[in-house]
């Protein structure tokens, strides 16, 4: 009888696979265990913390070898908690207390993970899963347990908490999928699948009861959806869908290294969005020419306090690098209200969209704004950079920032610290105001990146996300295509480059239009850049152009859309 | 052999910087420690560094016994005051 449950899915793919049941219980074998005298448990103990760090220290390396730092850096976090003098003083204490060496393991290990738990940061209440990892490994080791069996077939994991070591010790042919029982999308289990491309489904708490060893289980990391003994009605459905999912894969492998052109030469250039400087790896997958937008947001949220000019280094010089000589664009910090964050005193507002946000911080918050800019200028040494600044609305907020980037480079001078000269500047094009005075802040700028996201919302006073009023939200209302058309001529007519990096850009349709504007570069999220090739690489630049004369005589945006769906 | 230093890096002894204090404290044969906040701890532990919650310009006592005590003194007071590398 099948049974279909249904989860967070954070990873996306379709995975079949038996399932292995990790984090797996060691009661029985706790039960089992002969303790011997004092000093024999003590001893061993001992011999097991030495093997572990060993095993740790050998993990390192190879994942080292094979170019896996993230995983690499949390095997070495392993290993110093297991060579860690305080962890081995209350193991032995332990020892003494409860006579058997497994037990004095764990018992001292979730001591240090309580403390852990017990503090006010996130980052070191994270770290206690990794301590009850550490220890849970070493008495396994003491108990003989072996590491779960993999046989020639990729295998569901599937625990409530994966520990790292567990996944980072099994090969990626190896596991088809994870299943987690937590919800967490930063735990370590998820970054190391993330990086992996594991589809993966979290988040199903007390369902996990329901799944059991060896059970063949279909999961779905987009819908979250997972089916246990699948009839084979279904089973087949979902290998069709896995044959289809391979062979988009493969055509869009195919696609990846061409160039977005017409049949006629015109070229565009594809970026990516991301989030963070983990997402650029994947994005070069699908055959993005650089980022065209780095929300770097991520680095300022989920943390107590500003983040540090070199903690932003890092991210941005990591980012700039994996682009490999291609253009880097980074946008600098855009928050406002709606997402509030502890350290920047937002207050409470009645229109958050419309107050004080984005580049408005920024400029009255220069103990947040000179780091970050100082931090770019820094990344730029290693490739490409670019800095976007978000929601302008005029040419003194331009001028604004010249000069702090400008304060900023004679400190980076005076601190000796190498920074780039040639970090393009350029505002993103998200106001009815700014997209109106284009041909005034073209002077001012390198370049300009048209956020549709705001734009529209702001050009047609409709917050999206308000089901009454969502029907009127539209990137082809002739309102918008104005602006649009606006800004790219006007960055033409200054020599400057026009790119796109709202949701507009990754809907082909949209894009056939702007390329007949003459936009020189659009960005989005990765996985939509095949379908926007496929569909500027099947037209010419005359016909195009065509296209958009005629859609620029309709009225209405509905008109254009069916237009569009009709002529495309 | 001791010294007194006061913490200013930014984010204190956190993360990065507790496991690269704890790292070159290791390199020493001297048994180690760090007071503050009234309660001493092994300097050579991970786990007790990050638990002590050292934060901007807390004070510790950095104290070491053994044959390379001074060496390993100064090797921590100059980590802590070039604020590990970071800000």
């Amino acid at each position: 009888m099948t049974e279909s449950l249904r989860g967070k899915g954070v990873i996306a793919g379709i995975a079949i696979g038996k399932v292995l049941l990790v984090g797996q219980s060691l009661d029985g074998y706790l039960a089992d265990y002969k303790v011997e005298s004092e000093a024999s448990e003590l001893a061993k103990v001992e011999a097991a913390l030495k093997a572990v760090a060993e095993i740790l220290q050998d993990n390192v390396k190879k994942l080292q070898e094979r170019n896996m730092p993230e995983q690499s850096a949390i095997m070495e976090a392993h290993r110093m908690m297991a060579q860690d003098p305080m962890m081995a003083q209350s193991m032995h204490d332990k020892v003494k207390e409860l006579g058997s060496a497994p037990r004095a393991v764990l018992a001292a290990a979730d001591e240090s993970a309580a403390m852990f738990e017990s503090m006010d940061d996130a980052y070191f209440r994270e770290r206690a899963v990794d301590i009850r990892d550490v220890g849970k490994r070493i008495a396994k080791y003491i108990l003989g347990v072996k590491e779960p069996a993999l046989g020639d077939a990729a295998v569901v994991l599937c625990g409530h908490e994966i520990e790292p070591s567990v996944i980072a010790n099994i090969p990626t042919d190896k596991i088809a999928g994870v299943l987690l029982g937590q919800g967490s999308t930063t735990c370590h289990a998820v970054i190391i699948a993330k990086a992996r491309a594991i589809p993966t489904v979290a988040g199903l708490g007390d369902k996990l009861a329901s799944i059991q060893d060896g059970d063949l289980v279909i999961l779905d990391g987009e819908t979250g959806e997972i089916f246990i003994d699948p009839t084979e009605d279904i089973l087949s459905t979902y290998r069709i869908k896995i044959q289809k999912q391979l062979e988009r894969k493969a055509y869009y492998a195919q696609l990846a290294p061409l160039p977005a052109e017409t049949t006629d030469g015109v070229r565009v250039e594809l970026m990516a969005n991301i989030g963070t400087h983990l997402d650029v790896d994947a994005a070069m997958t699908y055959g993005c020419e650089g980022v065209g937008l780095f929300r770097s947001e991520f680095v300022f949220m989920g943390r107590e306090e500003i983040p540090t000019e070199e903690d932003q280094f890092k991210a941005y010089k990591e980012a700039v690098e994996k682009c490999k000589g291609k253009l880097c664009v980074i946008r600098t910090m855009d928050i406002g209200g709606d997402k509030p964050l502890a350290y920047l005193n937002i207050p409470k507002e009645d229109n958050p969209f419309l107050g004080w946000r984005a580049i408005r911080i920024s400029l009255m918050r220069q103990d947040l704004f000179v780091p970050q800019i100082k931090a770019i200028l820094r990344a730029g040494v290693y490739g490409k950079a670019a800095i976007m600044l978000p929601m302008v609305i005029n040419v003194a907020e331009i001028k604004q920032v010249k000069e702090i980037i400008e304060q900023a480079k004679v400190q980076l001078a005076h601190e000796e610290k190498p920074y780039s000269d040639n970090v393009q500047v350029g505002i993103m094009v998200e106001t009815p105001a700014a997209a109106i005075m284009t041909p005034v802040l073209a002077k001012h700028v390198d370049f300009f990146s048209i956020g549709t996201n705001d734009l529209v919302q702001y050009t047609l006073a409709v917050d999206r996300v308000n089901h009454n009023v969502s029907y009127l939200y539209d990137h082809f209302n002739p309102a918008v295509l104005s602006l649009v058309q606006r800004t790219i001529q006007a960055a033409r007519d200054n020599g400057i480059w026009a790119g796109m990096c709202g949701e507009m850009a990754s809907d082909p349709y949209a894009a056939v239009l702007l390329m007949a504007m003459g936009i020189h570069e659009l960005s989005m999220s990765a996985p939509s850049i095949p379908r926007v090739k496929e569909k500027i690489r099947s037209i010419s630049s005359t016909k195009a152009k065509e296209i958009l004369e005629t859609v620029l005589q309709l009225e209405d945006g509905g008109e254009i859309k069916e237009y569009l769906y009709n002529h495309l | 052999m001791e010294q007194t230093v006061k913490v200013t890096n930014k984010s204190g002894i956190h993360a990065r910087p507790a496991s690269v204090f704890v790292q070159t404290a290791a390199k020493f044969k001297s048994k180690v420690t760090v007071t503050a906040k009234g309660k001493t701890v092994d300097a050579k532990s991970i786990l007790m560094i990050m638990s002590m919650g050292l934060v901007k310009d807390t004070e510790i006592v950095i104290k070491a016994e053994g044959e390379d005590a001074s060496a390993a003194v100064k090797a921590l007071v100059d980590l802590v005051q070039a604020k590990f590398g970071e800000e």
